[in-house]
């Protein structure tokens, strides 16, 4: 039992333990010390609970207060092992605008108490039992993130972050009603208890919910989370916040936040498919998943901002993900999660080159940025790496996730809980011609991105470097999340940890549950 | 219980809803940002008395905390944040608005109509003293939508996002006599941090852009 509990109070004390001590001093060493610590010990106990899970099926503790199954295990791990190679990252990030003045020597403290908290609220997401709590939680990460997007006090920095703050308020009030409603179909079966809201509780009765008010409550709670994933057409806070915060707090945004919005969908999609009509909440995850798809594509090829472009391909592949989820069977909701996985790693590296490039370039403009590999050749490869992940190229395991998306998609009508690829020809000769215009249309478009997506990567990479940036790569802690995350990409495309890939089978058994 | 006939609890628990979105019109209808915040103040009174009742009625104690809650956050400590933003950005009127009074005051109404639409096929299920307040919780919560997009002050637009607040607060209480204690207080918690950082935020839109028009928010663009 002990072993249970100690990694469950080390994921809500260490994070909340190094947001209050970070406030006490401003010395870089302690800070250093503080987030190293905490990090450390949210890495091992992410590994013993992975391991508890895998060995012991889901696990209720403290009082009921928390639930881990292998769903929130597997959202666990992005979010500790994001959280940090950020982490690392915000080290050298910092010490440099530090050292040129930009920001001032005590800004470092709130920082990383925001960071911590920022972590503590996603935690909490991601553990909670009851769904009210989940969405305390959801709601939390919009408070403690709000600050570190504005954090250079920049003014567009300010208008990024209040339009954040604002749209995100109220999508999430959204999922509130929803989560009410939820509230109001179980207090009907099971009567005024506290437990009306515990995932444990509406596991048991799921299938004598009332499906009228499930319906309504699953349409804001789509709404509602949908807006912290970004996905369209409530994403229009992403791409400004993306441009204008921290590089480091960008990539936890972009890898680890989206995922556990994502988790909280998931979680309030499994609750309810019992009770509802089948399809019913995979065809509202697969339209607006297309929908966030096509408006990204769209808008891709206009960016002139690299920062931006990286903000709607974050919208693009959530959009990929939510597709897989709705699609559902085995191969889409694989799909869907080792995608949410591929994105976290992948986009998290885009962030970091991309904040090393800002430093360096001192400009956000993709026409400013020109010749990295004279520059920055590390930076380069990096940034070569994440955008070939990112439009889904072969060797990398982004590839494949999206494969399997796009195989479930075009193979739904004959649903097979087989995982083998080779169904991707039978696209060509599927009868059923919704899903074989639905996969056209994702292939054009998964075309048009590519093609947007790798000619203004190429026009960075390469070409006359401008006057006046000084060349060579400055080696500094930064580089050692950029050279893990690029080998964790590389990684994966060969294979999956096994762990890892149990964890992935455990958590499509608990979304399947139809 | 003894007092009241549950016929005349449930009429009681629907004045005070209605009284609820009687203010929301009076909110749409305002222009003066102190008013705003007062009739939000208002607005809370309302709640808490309505949530006091139905915790009355019911013999559910919990709801007596939130409904205490609810006067000390929503009626005495968001109201002082607010009066010290509006003080400092020294905003009176709010003298251009997307959409204009009469039309935001029609608008309004097809909400409430929609609301009781939404709902009208998941009502039955609900308890016999507060069913009716659940389609007026939805109305306050679409209404309070609508004035966030309708103002262009900051302190409006926060104004809109309380009036949210308080329609889901109403139809927790409506629909399933009030959120387990834990929810409940994490989300008065959440409430009070937000618009501590708003105002913490209007303060530096006001010094940053001299103004807390948010459609002078135009320095991002596609």
């Amino acid at each position: 039992m002990n072993t249970i509990v100690a990694p469950v109070v080390v994921f809500l004390g260490a994070p909340l333990l190094g947001a209050l001590l970070s406030l006490t001093s401003k010395h870089t060493r302690f800070l250093r010390g503080l987030n190293l610590v905490t990090m450390s010990a949210l890495l091992v106990s992410v590994v013993a609970i992975v391991r508890d899970v895998l060995s012991q099926g889901p696990i209720t503790t403290l009082w009921g207060l928390v639930y881990l199954d292998a769903l929130s295990a597997f959202i666990l791990l992005i979010i500790i092992v994001i959280g940090c190679t950020a982490s690392l990252y915000s080290w050298a990030y910092l010490a440099d605008h530090l050292k040129r003045g930009v920001i001032a020597p005590g800004r470092p403290r709130l920082f990383w108490c925001l960071f911590h908290l920022f972590l503590f609220a996603m935690i909490v997401a991601t553990i909670a039992n009851s769904l009210g709590v989940l969405w305390v939680a959801m709601e939390g990460t919009t408070l403690a993130t709000a600050f570190l997007i504005s954090f250079f006090r920049t003014r567009e920095g300010f208008e990024a972050g209040w339009k954040y703050l604002i749209i995100c308020s109220v999508g999430i009030a959204l999922a509130l009603f929803g989560t009410v409603l939820t509230y109001y179909s179980s207090v009907h079966v099971l009567g005024d208890v506290s437990a009306a809201l515990n995932v444990t509780t509406l596991q048991k009765v799921a299938g004598q919910l009332d499906p009228q008010v499930l319906k309504l409550a699953f349409i804001f709670v789509l709404v509602g989370y949908g807006t912290k994933v970004g996905l369209a057409p409530m994403h229009s806070w992403l791409p400004e916040a993306y441009s204008e915060a921290p590089a480091p707090v960008v990539a936890m945004l972009a890898g680890v936040l989206e995922t556990v919005a994502v988790y909280a969908l998931l979680r309030t999609k499994s609750i309810m498919d019992p009770a509802l009509p089948e399809h019913y909440t995979g065809n509202l995850l697969v339209f607006i998943g297309l929908l966030s798809f096509v408006v990204a594509a769209f808008f891709i090829l206009i960016q002139h901002g690299y920062k931006r472009l990286f903000a709607y391909s974050s919208i693009e592949h959530m959009g990929i993900a939510m597709v897989g989820f709705g699609v559902g069977g085995t191969t889409g909701t694989f799909g869907g999660l080792f995608h949410l996985l591929n994105h976290a790693l992948a986009k998290s590296l885009a962030f970091f080159s991309a904040g090393n490039i800002h430093r360096r370039f001192g400009s956000l403009e993709i026409k400013d940025v020109r010749g990295l590999v004279t520059v920055q050749p590390v930076t380069a490869v990096a940034l070569l790496v994440a955008g070939l992940a990112l439009v889904g190229m072969p060797p990398f395991s982004m590839f494949l996730s999206e494969f399997m998306v796009v195989s479930a998609l075009a193979t739904q009508s004959f649903a097979s809980d087989t995982l083998h690829l080779g169904r991707f020809l039978t696209i060509i000769i599927a009868h059923d011609v919704r899903s074989l215009a639905i996969v056209t249309v994702l292939l054009v478009f998964a075309a048009a991105l590519f093609g947007g997506f790798t000619y203004r990567l190429a026009s960075m990479v390469w070409g006359t470097v401008p006057d006046g940036v000084r060349r060579g790569e400055q080696w500094d802690v930064g580089h050692i999340p950029l050279l893990v995350t690029v080998g964790a990409i590389v990684g994966l495309g060969l294979a999956i940890p096994e762990p890892v890939k149990r964890l992935m089978g455990r958590a499509v058994a608990i979304l399947m549950v139809r | 219980m003894s007092l009241f006939s549950i016929d005349v609890g449930s009429q009681l628990v629907d004045l005070g809803s209605a009284l609820l979105l009687l203010t929301c019109f009076a909110i749409v209808a305002q222009r003066r940002l102190s008013a705003c915040v007062d009739l939000f103040v208002l607005q809370s009174v309302f709640l808490a008395l309505t949530a006091s009742l139905v915790a009355f009625l019911t013999g559910i104690h919990h709801i007596y905390v939130a409904a205490a809650l609810t006067i000390v956050v929503k009626a005495v400590i968001i109201p002082r944040i607010l009066k010290q933003v509006i003080e400092h950005v020294n905003v009176k009127r709010e003298l251009e608005m997307n959409v204009n009074v009469p039309t935001g005051l029609l608008i309004c109404g097809a909400l409430v109509i929609l609301a009781f639409f939404i709902t009208q096929p998941i009502i039955p299920l609900g308890f016999l003293l507060t069913r009716d307040s659940l389609a007026i919780a939805l109305a306050i919560v679409l209404i309070g939508f609508f004035m966030m997009i309708a103002r262009k002050k900051a302190v409006t637009q926060v104004i809109g996002f309380l009036v949210m607040e308080n329609g889901l607060f109403l139809g927790a209480t409506a629909a399933a006599y009030g959120m387990p204690l834990i929810v409940e207080l994490g989300v008065f918690f959440d409430l009070l941090v937000g618009t501590l950082i708003i105002g913490i935020y209007s303060h530096r839109l006001q010094d940053a852009f001299d103004s807390v028009d948010t459609s002078k928010l135009t320095t991002l663009k596609e």
